[in-house]
């Protein structure tokens, strides 16, 4: 707990504008000893600036540091004076001046602060003031960490990750389900190319990847195995590992997880002629034929001559769609049990889908270029036609397409497929309409090779077997159809499970060129994760945060509000529904604390007193008629709170009457706060989100969704109170909508100014 | 689907395109920027996109039985702004290339003209029939250089009525012949493939309007043709190959004048004098050969600095190419030489170029249908056949209109 604040504030970019000898005065005769230093400097962010700060933290004068001017976001690491020293920053520069609007449309003169700006910069100070007076340096719980990797797939990626891993230093178990080790990579005959001049298809090269992992000493591999349970936290797992039916139980650090893919159900290829027509064959087929040593026709066992490759489906999918949307709009209800024991105890749901198939679409491409070559190998009279709806190969993978293209006896076109039909003595003819050569037109085969879907093995079983109480599997999988993917732009290889990376195939398909790339980076992260547990630190998104959930279990109702929200399941439970938190799990986004309703969780830096004490600091006018009405915006300060810096550096400009206070995410918040608002007088109250649903931009995935659930509830409870329900709101921003975000906060304003003054004012 | 066309690839015509000329072929991705380009490509169906996928897909039958190949005079525009250096205008040079080769039997003949390694027999042929002529002659007239009166007078030696007369006259008959089975091939397949063109507020031309607008519009001014291309070398191969047009109109009136008066002049002698040879200088007739000779030197000079300057990248230039401008060079400067050594005096020399300059001229004509000079015919016939079903109407301000529809 902060007890003698020293408050530094920067000239340099507060540009004269707001009179910080008066702001001074307030919080001096305000907070009296507690701001045991209020300083202005003329340029904070310099090395005399610093070494004052320093200088009166050495003699003890202070022990905590508010700096305002700037935005957080700029020098944060500048005023850093270690671990053991809280500093806050008030943002009166983007926040404030920069984004400054007069309610009586005069522009800003040098020297005159008007009473708007001065109101809301005296806020934004005491609210920084009383942000640290309600923190207290943070404790780290430091995890004593397994420095073991557990691999799970012996594939091309699991073999890349494994041997990566153990170059860093780590000690690797590798589980593999096969006999063997190489995967799928082992079944390829050739692959695409590697490397410059990325013209003419190679061999994988996996043996030499699966020599390098059995020559490794670092590395230990069990094949023929599974792994039946994993329970624990990150650098603390306990991974059993049925080997032969022999249950083995190791320690284990962090997670890859590189499981892989097997290839769809054929049934979604059958309007396309497979299964009725013998020489239809799929392209995993053709290539263990490749494998081989020989390319054969099923029916009569000769080499082909001409092969068409299909890539694209026509019509032919759009039964299977239709019939998974009805199914999805009716779906069949699961029966339920009010016995809270059996409650998400699995939460694994198997993903059957014909989507796998165009999901596969740039695989289907480079490999359809590739087995078109492979034909010349075999028959060098051979004829390949690629009729593509959509040739994919972004990339490098072009140049392989342009050598593909330069080969006489490969021809491409765009082109629909009508139908495929028996062409008599084995052959095949398949109708094509709208293609690049013109007019409807038939092409007789004598063999045709469709795409193989790959569906990642996650969306088959639950894989983790984990022993968290929200479930053994990845949650949630079905907004990406089974693949092991929690946010695919941002960060690739995290999931919903902390300190469990997926790599490869199983979370997207891909060539095994990005899978290498993928496999080192899930090993990195790996590597991470363990390097931040037994230092105590938070991984991701807040990297380097020591700070972590604590609770007052005393006052704990057993609610389980917070163990199933979690969006990471951190929290397990005990026999009598208490929350067991593991804190290497933990991404402090603060979800639980927002959902506890007796307000027992909290964070040393972080927490529903604290927040709760900023917003009464609001100092909100008896009268809107005497200094305007107010508003709360409460803003998510991943997406949110940098899109408003980025507004005011763009010259835009905003309600003087709103006040602004970033929050770890809007899972955060609690509903008190809200309640708090609304009761000193506050007209609305905004929560700035990330965009939720199925393509989420939250950080912490379910917060912003979570948020808008519980804003039901708070509605419920603000009708009660005789307060409009329209008061409080939650709108989605994603950061680089700086250009609409002011255009947010206007409306806002300008629709609670139509409801006029919040009831409960001057109370 | 029971109008859909069964589609037979062939692998072994994608493989002879390449040879004659479509290198690139296959490197086409069909962007289609060529068919914006083409400042000659109609609207409707245009080239030579079409011409790149049916090539790289060796749709030999409507290749072969294209119109649009003839329509294209090849200024590389096309070739110029292909991103991926695919030469559609090299491919359609080499479309050509394989009509003149296929379009009319003997097809050997058009293998002979398709390569360096033939040449010898296409030389070979008139040089040892020209030669045993000068043989027998020499044996006659008791000398290789005959000289009378201190005068060389090359019909002595290669006296018309027996020997070079009845020799090109069989030739131009064969020529005639083998052209006239050429046009039909040409035009049987012109039915089959060009789609029947409708076009607003447009009267369907009769086979006069059609050869009028082509005489008019493409041979006589190449219009069209300026229209085609902005590079500077495009200006100059219009130049040129309007200039070595107009030197081969000048020598075929030339040659056309001296045959009508000789043959003729047997039974109304009073126009024999006009075409005897050799002519005085100062006659009209000989003026307009020597003006003819210059504007094919001209000609020859701007087209072949053309070639010799053109970027390898964008456009190249096949065997087709050069053959022609060789044998045209040949027979010009032979022409020339043997005017100048004839008026100098020097016989053997006079003599040895006007064997080489008769073998030349030879090779120029007897092969023909199978030159790239058969553009000649082809191209004619294919440019009044497109006017005439409106494939390229002849009023263009309907096209600028957007008045057309495919039917």
């Amino acid at each position: 707990m902060a007890e003698k604040i020293g408050l530094y504030f920067d000239e340099s970019s507060l540009g004269g504008f707001l009179d910080l000898e008066k702001i001074a005065e307030s919080v001096k005769n305000k907070w009296g000893d507690l701001c045991a230093v209020i300083e202005t400097h003329p340029r904070l962010a310099s090395a005399d600036g610093k070494a004052k700060i320093q200088a009166a933290l050495d003699a003890g004068t202070i022990d905590a540091v508010c700096v305002c001017g700037p935005t957080p976001r700029v020098d944060w690491e500048f005023f850093d004076f270690g671990e053991n020293v809280l500093v806050d920053r008030v943002n009166l520069r983007e926040q404030c001046v920069l984004s400054y609007l007069d309610p009586d449309g005069r522009e800003l003169v040098l020297g005159q602060t008007p009473e708007a700006l001065h109101a809301m910069a005296l806020d934004y100070v005491n609210m920084g003031v009383v942000k640290l007076q309600k923190a207290t340096v943070p404790e780290a719980e430091i995890v004593e960490s397994v420095k073991t990797i557990l691999v799970l797939g012996g594939g091309w990626t699991g073999l890349t990750s494994a041997l990566d891993a153990a170059k860093a230093g780590h000690d690797v178990v590798l589980v593999e389900k096969e006999a063997a080790l190489g995967g799928a990579a082992a079944k390829m005959y050739k692959t695409i190319p590697l490397a410059h001049p990325y013209e003419k298809a190679h061999p994988t090269g996996v043996e030499d990847k699966i020599a390098a992992v059995q020559a490794d000493e670092r590395i230990t591999v069990f094949t023929s195995a599974k792994l039946t349970s994993l329970s624990g936290m990150p650098g603390k797992f306990e991974a059993v590992v049925s080997v032969n039916k022999e249950e083995q139980t190791l320690p284990i650090g962090s997670v890859i997880i590189a499981t892989g893919w097997t290839a769809g159900s054929n049934e979604y290829l059958k309007p396309l002629g497979y299964g009725t027509l013998k020489n239809v064959v799929t392209a995993a087929e053709f290539e263990a034929m490749a494998k081989a040593g020989r390319i054969a026709r099923p029916t009569d066992g000769e080499t082909p001559e001409k092969v068409m490759f299909l890539l694209g489906f026509g019509d032919s999918l759009l039964p299977f769609a239709e019939a998974e949307k009805a199914a999805a709009e009716n779906p069949e209800e699961p029966v339920k049990s009010d016995d809270d024991e059996e409650v998400v105890k699995d939460n694994f749901h198997a993903v059957k889908t014909y989507r796998h198939l165009p999901y596969t679409s740039e695989l289907a491409s480079v490999t359809a270029l590739k087995q078109a070559n492979y034909l010349q190998e075999f028959c060098p009279q051979g004829q390949s036609y690629i009729v593509y709806e959509h040739m994919m190969v972004p990339g490098v993978n072009e140049l392989y397409y342009k050598a593909a293209q330069d080969n006489p006896g490969v021809m491409l076109t765009k082109g629909f497929v009508v139908g495929v039909r028996d062409g008599g003595s084995g052959d095949v003819v398949v109708n094509i309409k709208d293609s690049l050569l013109g007019e409807n037109i038939e092409i007789k085969a004598d063999m045709v090779v469709l795409p193989t879907a790959m569906v990642p093995t996650t969306a088959q079983d639950s894989v983790l077997k984990l022993q968290y109480r929200q479930g053994q599997a990845f949650p949630d999988l079905e907004l990406f159809d089974g693949f092991a993917d929690s946010n695919y732009i941002c960060f690739p290889y995290e999931t919903r499970r902390t300190g469990i990376y997926a790599a490869g195939c199983v979370r997207q398909p891909m060539t095994l060129a990005t899978a290498e790339v993928d496999a080192a980076g899930a090993a990195l992260k790996a590597v991470q994760c363990l390097e931040s547990s037994n230092r105590g630190m938070a991984v991701h998104p807040r990297s380097g945060d020591r700070s972590y959930p604590r609770f007052n279990l005393l006052r704990c109702t057993q609610c389980k509000r917070c163990t199933e929200e979690c969006p990471f399941g951190a929290l397990d439970e005990d026999e009598k529904g208490n929350p067991v938190p593991n804190v290497s799990r933990c991404r402090r986004c603060g979800t639980c604390m927002g959902a506890c309703p007796e307000r027992v969780i909290f964070f040393d830096d972080y927490n529903v007193d604290q927040i709760g004490s900023m917003i009464k600091q609001i100092d909100v006018p008896d009268e809107i008629e005497e200094g305007g009405p107010r508003f709360l915006i409460l803003a998510c300060e991943n997406d949110a709170y940098p899109a408003l810096d980025m507004a005011a550096i763009r010259g835009k400009k905003w309600s003087p009457y709103v006040r602004i206070i970033p929050v770890r995410c809007l899972g955060s918040v609690n509903s008190i706060w809200i309640a708090d608002a609304m009761s000193k007088g506050n007209d609305g109250c905004l929560l700035l989100g990330c965009k939720y649903g199925e393509d989420y931009q939250c950080h912490f995935v379910k917060g912003s969704e979570l948020c808008n659930r519980r804003m039901d509830n708070i509605g419920e409870t603000l009708g009660k109170l005789g307060i409009e329900t329209e008061r409080v709101q939650q709108m989605q921003v994603a950061i680089d909508e700086y250009d609409k975000v002011p255009g947010m906060i206007d409306e806002f304003v300008a629709k609670i100014t139509e409801l006029g003054p919040n009831p409960f004012k001057g109370y | 689907m029971s109008k859909a066309t069964r589609i037979e690839p062939d692998l072994q015509f994608i493989k002879e395109l390449q040879e004659v000329g479509g290198a690139d072929l296959k490197k086409c991705y069909q962007c289609a920027t060529c068919s914006v380009a083409c400042p000659l490509s109609p609207a409707d169906n245009p080239y030579p996109r079409k011409e790149m996928v049916w090539a790289q897909w060796g749709l030999k039958d409507k290749l072969v039985s294209d119109i649009d190949i003839w329509l294209c005079h090849n200024c590389g525009t096309c070739s110029d702004l292909c991103p991926r250096g695919a030469k559609p205008g090299d491919l359609l040079a080499a479309l050509r290339n394989m009509a003149y080769r296929n379009l009319v039997k003997p097809t050997a003949i058009g293998k002979w003209m398709s390569s360096a390694a033939y040449l010898p027999i296409l030389v070979g042929i008139p040089a040892v029939i020209i030669g045993i002529i000068w043989m027998i002659r020499a044996a006659m007239l008791g000398t290789f250089f005959p000289v009378v009166d201190g005068e060389i007078v090359y019909g002595n030696l290669f006296p018309g009525d027996f020997t070079i007369d009845p020799l090109f006259g069989l030739t131009a008959v064969f020529v005639a012949i083998s052209f006239g089975v050429g046009i039909k091939n040409l035009l049987d397949g012109f039915k089959k493939s060009v789609t029947p063109t409708f076009v607003v507020g447009y009267k369907k031309p009769s086979l006069k309007d059609a050869v009028v607008a082509t005489l008019k519009d493409e041979i006589l001014t190449h219009k069209k043709w300026k229209d085609c291309g902005e590079e500077p070398g495009d200006e100059e191969k219009f130049k040129g190959h309007l200039t070595l047009f107009y030197g081969f109109v000048a020598c075929f009136i030339v040659t056309s004048i001296v045959a009508v008066s000789h043959w003729g002049g047997k039974l109304f002698h009073f126009i024999a004098p006009l075409g005897h040879t050799p002519m005085p200088l100062w006659s009209p007739v000989k003026i307009l050969a020597n003006i003819g000779a210059v504007l094919l030197l001209v000609g020859l000079t701007y087209l072949t600095r053309r070639r010799l300057n053109q970027d390898p990248d964008k456009s190249t230039s096949s065997y087709y190419d050069w053959y022609l401008l060789g044998v045209i060079w040949v027979v010009t400067l032979t022409g020339i030489l043997s005017e100048i050594f004839r008026l100098a005096g020097v016989a053997p020399l006079a003599f040895t170029t006007y064997y080489v300059h008769l073998i030349s001229v030879f090779m120029l004509i007897a092969y023909l249908p199978w030159s790239k000079l058969g553009h000649l015919v082809y191209r004619t016939t294919a440019l009044i056949y497109a006017r005439y079903v409106g494939r390229l109407p002849i009023e263009e301000n309907l096209i600028e209109d957007d008045k057309i529809l495919v039917i």
